[in-house]
């Protein structure tokens, strides 16, 4: 271990395993998508009625949270241009799927099915349609693998939605929880407060969901309190998800460099 | 059994546990899952212990690493320890009763999870002792698969 932390031997063992494992991870994800296949294949017309619905309706509600947030991005520029701030540029996305994940529990990643060919670059941020869900680590040319936000050796600087309080989240090698560091007892945080990346670092986008607090612990003679954070993105059950590039990725690149 | 024969299966037997591994769950069945590498590796050893030994299981642990994702090393260390016990007893537990290599299994997972998780401890790595009882039950309750095929197919074959 220590000579795996220390020396580069190592790592082009590490990345031909990589590849070498990539068949393996896909004959593992037979099933789910055998899953997958038999939902969309045999689904009835009521199912797939209902279903058109639900989205419809939910296409509805969308759209209309979409237009005042449109009306919000206009109104938040001609500020920004009152202020003479600089512009802010909108994130551009590419869709990916997860073809394989970690069988360690104590280790949290993901492997998708985009490399360097579509432009993916480490330390790329890697969203759900619920929230943050980690970054990009190990580049290869057809994949690339991501480590999730909740493994122990993640963390990322957060802000309180509510106040703009800054922390940083840390993961804790548990799928549904994370945990707030160095918080001190008369910090203005609540039960059910929502966090976002706050964009210090340079690393993530701000103001993408990371969480929810779920408890707080003050131990009487500690000297701070423990913050417990429900992740907003479905670590442990997304197959489809987002790779976020960034209107700063050239610094990005520049940084890891 | 000959050395192609012996060697396909081997291989076989690995890539079927690797699959296994790898299969996507979420919740509980995740934190619960057996070492499905580590119950093929000690069941070679058990039912062939003149062919593999502790060098092989240092080998399956390297791919362990590889297939874990953990510091390289890791895996090795903690196949290569562990092995030791069924290779040095592997004289009786092919004598023993099917459920009493069971038992002995759960134990040596029992002693295999603590390892690992006291090594991972030293790297940082949080650990949750709670899903060890019943990840060495699992291995314990799913190990007569195991031994009905080593038994039948990698002793008896002819």
């Amino acid at each position: 271990m220590a000579f795996n932390s220390n020396l580069s031997w190592f790592k082009p063992l590490v990345d031909i395993s990589g590849r070498a494992l990539l068949p393996v991870h896909w004959l593992a994800m037979i099933p789910s998508r055998l899953d997958d296949w038999a939902q969309s294949t045999f689904f009835s017309r009521s199912e797939l009625e209902t279903e058109n619905s639900r989205l419809n309706q939910e296409n509805l509600v969308h759209r209309a949270q979409l237009q005042r947030m449109g009306e919000l991005a206009a109104e938040n520029l001609r500020l920004r241009l009152l202020l003479n701030a600089t512009e802010l540029l909108g994130d551009s996305v590419l869709v990916t799927e997860v073809i394989g994940v970690s069988p360690s529990p104590k280790n949290h990643t993901l492997i998708i099915d985009r490399g360097a060919s579509d432009g993916v670059y480490l330390g790329q941020p890697i969203l759900d349609a619920q929230g943050l869900m980690g970054q990009v680590t190990a580049v290869f040319s057809g994949h690339s693998t991501a480590l999730l936000i909740t493994d122990s050796s993640h963390a990322l600087p957060v802000q309180v939605l509510r106040n703009g309080m800054r922390s940083i989240a840390e993961g804790t090698s548990d799928y549904n929880r994370m945990r707030l560091r160095f918080i001190s007892p008369t910090a203005d945080i609540k039960v059910d407060d929502k966090l976002v990346s706050s964009g210090l670092g340079g690393r993530f986008p701000p103001g993408y969901p990371v969480g929810t607090v779920e408890s707080i612990r003050h131990d009487s003679g500690a000297n701070f309190i423990e913050v417990k954070i429900t992740p907003s993105a479905e670590i442990d059950r997304s197959k489809h998800l987002l790779l976020v590039f960034t209107s700063n990725d050239g610094d990005t690149n520049r940084q890891i460099q | 059994m000959t050395s192609v024969k012996s060697v396909s299966l081997l291989f076989g037997t690995i890539l079927f546990a690797t699959v296994i591994q790898l299969l996507p769950l979420s919740g509980y069945y995740f934190l619960w899952r057996p070492n499905f590498l580590f119950l093929v590796t000690i069941g070679w050893i058990i039912f062939r212990p003149n062919y593999w030994g502790i060098g092989f299981a240092a080998v399956l642990g390297l791919f362990a690493d590889m297939v874990f994702r953990s510091p390289v090393g890791l895996y090795v260390l903690v196949f290569g320890v562990i092995a030791s016990l069924p290779l040095i007893l592997s004289r009786w537990l092919v004598y023993f009763t099917i459920v009493h290599r069971c038992v002995f299994v759960f134990i040596l997972v029992i002693i295999f999870e603590l390892l690992e998780n006291a090594i991972f401890g030293l790297w940082g790595t949080p650990t949750d002792y709670r899903s060890i009882p019943i990840r060495a039950l699992l291995s314990g309750l799913i190990w007569p698969i195991f031994d009905k095929f080593f038994t039948k197919v990698v002793i008896l074959r002819p």
